[in-house]
């Protein structure tokens, strides 16, 4: 039978992936143009109403999709970057070098994401590229450490022990024999992990950590409706939709391989 | 009943008979019961002489007196100095004080006590932050009679009596104050409507009635709660429900829910805050007059009212907003005009246009106005990026100055010299944009020393005038901003500085 995850979760990125592409085409009206008719109600015009400098909240939420990929793919890839080659050095080469890798993500793993996420955005300074960059490193340790698992259980089978034993060189053995096998549970913890970086980026925002004003972002859209939650409440309700519903399709299609 | 009015009927009602007070008159005032204010606090400290946070002052108008008093035009009443007198050459002031005054403490208020209070102010030791206001101006105190004080001042001085009515007004125990050393920031004495009964810090302050308060029939309320508020939009719910009885600092937006009410009355604020672009005029690129020019040609100010007020604010053309005397009419920015502005770019230097940092304050009225900047901008030509600043962060840096361009508010002093000295003269201490025009710094020195009104106001209009033109700001607009209250809440009135003052409130 095939697990729910692997239609239902595809299905959302698909979507937001398409809205994102097409924000320019699908979009009803420019994300940032304000206009005197603040805080209105859904109507025809404004299918979502607008928020409180007049902006169609419908356009913005479109183009807070962009801002979401970007963040989502890009710091997932940075972490990628950081924590495939040490969790495979670690979990191939072992000895003291595994012993200084594991000691340090234990040291990352035991820092909650978040809190750490906002002390390094402080003192950078929110822009996207520093969000991305910020992100990928406080996501890198827990993809070492899955990864290094993965390369310590690979290292110890038959076919890998058999290309050691005709003298094929480490960098050859971790390509081809240690790599592929790694992939499945890689792949899944790229979706997981692009979940994770949508979500905190929207924590981020919602803390007023987020990017600059006016880039349309789901997070900042959150917090800026707050205020007006008794006047138009889709102005925080349809952005934290957005990001529930991208975040729940990034995970659960993540999760569906596990 | 809602009073949602306009801009214009909440002026006329200035020095007239008062919108609340309009309906309270029907009635005769009631007394007893509890009044629950909810206030996004800040305070550090209730003693006066060390105050400084804005919401601190809520608490000390009920606690203390002051020796005179704001009408709500501004202009000084009596209060704890009855009457006063200044001689001719304006450098000597003598105040006569009310009969019968006591602390709460039973030490007696007098001559005393007035020179006492005036000189901790003054005495360096103490570090009152309101040293640097009063130690130019005053140059001894003396005890003529109990009842009768004499100012000399080093130079004729009318915007004493305005600090008079504010903190270096407040009277304070001298027994209690000299007793209680730091303590007495947490446990006040004065001679108001109110005595301090309890401070939980982060949560409300207990005021309870004053039983042998010296103005006849006041106070009405038996108490008086002070309860901290994360929010004003917080605070609304919490007034819906009945469980505070007062909200401030409502937006034009926060109250469209109110609209329909008739449990909720609603009281606009007389004069607006007022809202300003600043930049540091003397160092580049802003030192370039034509570049700012062009900035005051590129803002649409109607537009930034229409949405972030809803249109009930005004549009500010200079420091000072309708319904103060030192208003003019004729005081003119610069109007709205695109293609002039793109002109002044091209003449200014920036033929491609110009890049430039606006920095935003976590503060929703920030965030709105430097979004609605940057879209009027960009039609021009000018690039604004706008990185958030902490709302707490945000002052220090606009005084250390790593802080360039950014928006700004103020709210107005009960005169002119309190508002246009502090930000405008070379000296003054919150002059930020780093403004230094010695013609301003002379008509300022003129007109500080100036008791005819109509002659002070005809040098006020100068010096604003010169000011706008000199650009170290541009002006926005002045905000709307609003009071709610329980509909049996009565007699609440708003003096321009915003601080709301309960003491003459009562429930019906």
């Amino acid at each position: 039978m095939i697990r729910p995850g692997l239609i239902i979760g595809p299905l959302a990125i698909a979507t937001t992936m398409i809205v994102a592409i097409l924000a320019p085409e699908i979009s009803p009206h420019s994300p940032y143009r304000s206009s005197v008719d603040m805080l209105a109600l859904p109507s025809p015009a404004h299918l979502l109403g607008t928020d409180d400098l007049g902006r169609d909240i419908a356009s913005r939420v479109i183009y807070g999709a962009r801002t979401s990929l970007t963040i989502g793919f890009g710091a997932t890839i940075v972490a990628m970057a950081i924590g495939i080659p040490l969790g495979l050095t670690a979990g191939y080469i072992r000895g003291r070098v595994d012993t200084v890798l594991v000691a340090l993500i234990d040291l990352f793993i035991a820092l909650p994401g978040l809190v750490l996420a906002l002390i390094i955005t402080v003192m950078v300074g929110p822009t996207l590229r520093n969000l991305v960059l910020v992100l990928g490193f406080v996501m890198w340790p827990p993809i070492a450490r899955l990864v290094r698992g993965q390369a310590l259980a690979v290292r110890e089978t038959v076919f890998v022990e058999a290309a050691r034993a005709i003298g094929g060189s480490r960098a050859w053995i971790i390509r081809r024999h240690v790599w592929p096998n790694i992939l499945p549970v890689v792949a899944s913890q790229f979706a997981v992990s692009v979940s994770f970086a949508i979500f905190t980026s929207a924590s981020l925002s919602f803390l007023g950590l987020g990017i600059p004003a006016p880039t349309a972002d789901w997070g900042g859209m959150v917090r800026s409706g707050y205020d007006y939650l008794a006047i138009n409440p889709l102005m925080s309700l349809a952005p934290g939709a957005a990001v529930t519903f991208t975040v729940m399709g990034f995970y659960v299609f993540g999760a569906s391989f596990k | 009943m809602t009073w949602d009015i306009g801009r214009r009927e909440a002026l006329a009602a200035i020095g007239g008979s008062l919108l609340l007070g309009n309906a309270a008159r029907a009635e005769t005032p009631q007394s007893g019961g509890t009044l629950n204010v909810g206030l996004v606090n800040d305070a550090k400290t209730y003693d006066p002489i060390y105050s400084v946070e804005f919401s601190e002052r809520v608490v000390l108008y009920l606690v203390f007196n002051t020796l005179v008093k704001y009408a709500p035009d501004f202009s000084i009443r009596p209060e704890l100095a009855k009457s006063w007198e200044t001689s001719p050459d304006g450098k000597r002031i003598v105040f006569t004080l009310q009969d019968g005054v006591t602390f709460h403490d039973g030490t007696p208020f007098n001559a005393d006590a007035v020179k006492w209070n005036i000189e901790k102010r003054l005495d360096p030791a103490v570090q009152s932050p309101q040293r640097n206001l009063l130690a130019p101006i005053i140059a001894s105190i003396e005890i003529l009679d109990p009842q009768r004080v004499a100012f000399n001042l080093t130079q004729p001085s009318p915007g004493i009596f305005s600090l008079l009515g504010d903190r270096p007004g407040f009277m304070v125990s001298p027994t209690a104050w000299q007793k209680l050393g730091k303590d007495f920031g947490g446990q006040p004495v004065g001679t108001g409507a109110f005595k301090f009964k309890e401070w939980v810090r982060g949560s409300q302050v207990t005021l309870e009635k004053s039983p042998n308060y010296w103005e006849k029939g006041l106070p009405y309320l038996d108490r008086i709660m002070v309860r901290d508020l994360a929010g004003s939009v917080v605070g609304l719910q919490r007034l819906l429900t009945g469980e505070i009885d007062y909200v401030g600092e409502l937006t034009p937006s926060d109250i469209v829910p109110l609209e329909r009410r008739t449990d909720i009355v609603l009281a606009p604020i007389k004069v607006g805050r007022w809202y300003f672009l600043q930049w540091h005029v003397n160092a580049a690129p802003f030192d370039n007059a034509k570049l700012r020019l062009a900035f005051a040609h590129a803002i649409d100010r109607g537009r930034i009212n229409d949405i972030t007020m809803r249109g009930k604010g005004t549009v500010s053309n200079g420091p000072t907003p309708e319904g103060l005397w030192w208003y003019d009419p004729s005081i003119r920015s610069f109007d709205y005009d695109p293609a002039k502005a793109k002109a002044l770019l091209t003449e200014a230097g920036y033929p491609n246009g110009f890049d430039a940092v606006l920095a935003t304050p976590q503060v929703t009225m920030f965030q709105q106005l430097d979004q609605l900047l940057q879209e009027q901008l960009a039609a021009v030509g000018i690039r604004l990026t706008l990185p958030p600043v902490a709302a707490s962060e945000w002052y220090s840096k606009v005084v250390n100055g790593t802080t360039n361009m950014t928006p700004s508010r103020w709210t107005q002093r009960a005169d002119p010299d309190g508002l246009l000295t502090i930000l405008f003269d070379s000296k003054g201490f919150a002059n930020t944009m780093k403004y230094s025009n010695p013609q301003v710094d002379a008509l300022l020195q003129q007109a500080r020393t100036t008791y005819d009104i109509p002659t002070r106001k005809r040098l006020y209009t100068e010096v604003q005038q010169m000011i706008v033109n000199d650009l170290p700001m541009m002006p926005l607009i002045f905000s709307a901003e609003y009071g709610a209250l329980r509909s049996n809440v009565r007699g609440f009135e708003w003096i321009p500085d915003q601080i709301p003052r309960f003491r003459e409130v009562w429930k019906a």
